[in-house]
């Protein structure tokens, strides 16, 4: 029973806590423009509204489902990374091996909303997908080697086990013990977060807003919610691997501010790379920087 | 310049009438029959390669409709306009899109809006600026717009017109400046 | 219920409901950012950094689907009100529309054009009318609060007017729209 209690108040604390980071990043966008933001709880009133609309168009199955795996995704590595160290509430489900299950459902999660995009029959739905596809398969590449590398020069595969052999003071963060590794899987963040330059799957200007363009009212509330869960999960998936974990609820709020503040920064100075640029970026540069440190741990 | 043109027209074309004339700017006027040999006499020979725009007005009271092509020298900044005059029952007009392909844009939209025909224009007949228009070419000054948007889109409230000198003039006061210091001792 | 019985008003729950659900859909309106007519030249300055529209919460949409207000920016053509139609029927309830500019009025400027219709209210219902020629960022802001205005007190019912008396709209819309070839309701 506790268990159902913990799970629950984890998704619907990490629902808030994407929306809240959401808003804020668009406020601090705005005053990086030199005008006034939207409120912080913007992003709330936005899922509301959308929520509360009073007629909704689907196109299928395939459409209905496609916002449910994004959900799915998001939580299942939602539960299998430990929130905060020593705390029986959030080690929730975890096992031997669960870092590679954690990086197969990040895909899985961002091919179910392709494939609802790709039931939805507009072109340019379908056109976004095949870039965003195209992106993810060059970054999952790096992103993995270097979870590879931290995982084996570490010789364990829980992630629990990566938190907790981080805990002997600041300079046993894998940022300083692997630090090659850790600069290809954060070159390999701003892509996963769709910031800019590497934000071409939601184009505004050219393809109008990507995979979501068929999505409307309630669907689009769905689709919104997967988005602020998933940014969450990965926040916290990342705050776990690279920078030590966080030993109690302010160091886990503080940690993940902090570091989603940076794809915001890094995108709002930004223009916008094209498909062929960022795809031959991302295959080269992050990916070497993690093979270095796979390299030197093997040896 | 301008001057070097008109006497090599006028050589040619006998029956040229100028109708204006500035230093980078030459109109003239030839007879139906010679236009479309003045017109790629200027861009084969004389150098007005860019054809800027076709237009057409409707002289009713002659009954003629007044063709003119405007082109353009880049290299040394001048301006040929060449008019003729066409009879304004079915009227057909050679069409330029075989040496200026852009040309067949402008010869659509005067076939849509005059009603002349340009035998040779690839896509002469396609809706272009109107779609699915049923009455006559709507540019004709026999097509009375005022009469057939009240009739189709309703009549609108009609509203009072002000003089602005009188209706400023209550509102302000009197008026300092001299011309109101008259207008003031007249009224 | 018997047929003697005085009509309920909702009870105090429901009201708040409503409540809180105006206050959100007027606190995020999202606008198709498709420029009709000669007005949203008005509207592009709106996102900059003088005349900020997201403090309001209003941000630009590329399509109809996740939006809710559609501006008609000036005068409408027939030919645009085809188009306008399918994009008005794609957005989804609840649904407002601002007319900028006099021309929806009663025909501004245009009023004797063959092309351009009189009054807007006929073929498409409006909420919000902003005058002007073209009004100023100011004004449209101006028209936004009124907007919002409207949606808190539950008097923006333009949506429910069009789906109860969809055949008077379809009977306008059709009668200066001569090829129709639109499916009955773009859902």
């Amino acid at each position: 029973m506790s268990n159902i209690i913990s799970i629950v108040l984890t998704i619907a604390g990490a629902l808030t806590w994407g929306l809240l980071l959401g808003g804020i990043s668009r406020t601090v966008t705005a005053r990086i423009h030199g005008r006034m933001g939207p409120r912080v709880t913007q992003n709330f009133i936005d899922m509301w509204k959308l929520f509360k609309k009073k007629s909704s168009i689907h196109h299928g199955g395939m459409f209905w489902m496609a916002p449910m795996f994004r959900i799915t995704g998001a939580i299942c590595v939602l539960l299998m990374v430990p929130l905060v160290i020593g705390n029986s509430i959030t080690y929730n489900m975890s096992f031997a091996g669960d870092v590679f299950l954690v990086i197969y459902i990040m895909f899985f999660g961002c091919l179910g909303m392709a494939l609802g995009a790709g039931n939805s029959g507009h072109p340019y739905a379908v056109i976004a997908v095949s870039r965003g596809l195209a992106q993810m398969s060059s970054y999952e590449l790096s992103f993995s080697i270097a979870v590879v590398a931290i995982a084996v020069g570490l010789k364990t595969f829980r992630i629990e086990g990566i938190v907790e052999a981080q805990q002997a003071g600041i300079l046993s963060w894998n940022i300083f013990r692997f630090p090659f590794a850790s600069a290809g899987a954060l070159i390999a963040f701003l892509p996963m977060q769709m910031a800019y330059p590497f934000g071409i799957v939601l184009a505004p200007q050219e393809i109008p807003i990507g995979p979501p363009t068929e999505y409307s009212s309630r669907f689009l509330s769905f689709m919104f919610s997967g988005r602020a869960l998933f940014g969450t999960a990965k926040l916290i998936l990342f705050v776990s691997l690279l920078f030590g974990g966080a030993s109690n609820w302010l160091s886990l709020l503080v940690k993940t501010f902090l570091l989603y503040m940076y794809p915001v920064v890094v995108s709002s100075v930004f223009p916008r790379f094209r498909t062929e640029q960022s795809i031959r970026f991302l295959w080269f540069v992050p990916t070497s920087l993690a093979l270095v440190d796979l390299i030197r741990v093997m040896l | 310049m301008i001057d070097k043109t008109r006497k090599e027209l006028e050589i040619r074309f006998p029956l040229l009438k100028v109708v204006r004339e500035m230093h980078n700017y030459l109109h003239i006027k030839v007879e139906k029959a010679s236009a479309m040999d003045a017109i790629v006499m200027a861009k084969t020979s004389l150098g007005f390669k860019t054809l800027q725009l076709i237009s057409s007005v409707d002289r009713i009271e002659d009954e003629v409709f007044q063709m003119t092509w405007i082109l353009e020298n880049y290299s040394s900044k001048t301006v040929l306009l060449i008019s003729a005059d066409y009879p304004r029952e079915n009227c057909i007009v050679p069409s330029l899109s075989d040496i200026w392909p852009a040309a067949s844009a402008f010869e659509r939209e005067i076939f849509e809006m005059f009603g002349i025909s340009f035998p040779g224009n690839p896509r002469e007949g396609e809706d272009f600026l109107l779609e699915g228009w049923k009455d006559i070419p709507p540019m004709r000054k026999d097509f009375l717009t005022e009469e057939y948007s009240m009739k189709l889109y309703g009549e609108r409230q009609p509203r009072e017109h002000l003089d602005p000198r009188q209706y400023i003039g209550d509102i302000v006061g009197e008026w300092n400046t001299p011309m109101g210091k008259k207008r003031k001792e007249e009224k | 219920m018997y047929c003697n019985q005085r009509p309920e008003k909702p009870g105090a729950k429901k009201e708040m409901l409503k409540k809180i659900n105006n206050m959100a859909r007027a606190n995020s309106l999202w606008v198709t950012a498709y420029g009709t007519g000669c007005g949203a030249i008005e509207l592009r300055p709106l996102g900059t950094s003088r005349f900020d529209m997201e403090r309001f919460g209003i941000a630009m949409r590329p399509t109809p689907r996740q939006a809710d207000v559609l501006i008609i920016s000036g005068y409408l053509a027939t030919k645009t009100l085809k188009r306008v139609i399918r994009v008005y029927e794609q957005i989804q309830d609840p649904k407002y529309i601002i007319a900028l500019g006099s021309c929806t009025i009663n025909g501004g400027m245009y009023f004797d054009s063959y092309n351009t219709l009189n009054m807007l209210d006929k073929y498409l219902p409006v909420d919000v009318y902003v005058m002007g020629c073209m009004p100023r960022p100011e004004a449209v802001i101006d028209g936004f609060s009124l907007l919002m205005q409207k949606i808190k007190d539950g008097r923006a019912q333009g949506w429910k007017h069009y789906k109860e008396n969809l055949d008077y709209y379809r009977e306008n819309q059709m009668k200066i729209i001569t090829d129709w070839d639109l499916p009955d309701y773009n859902w």
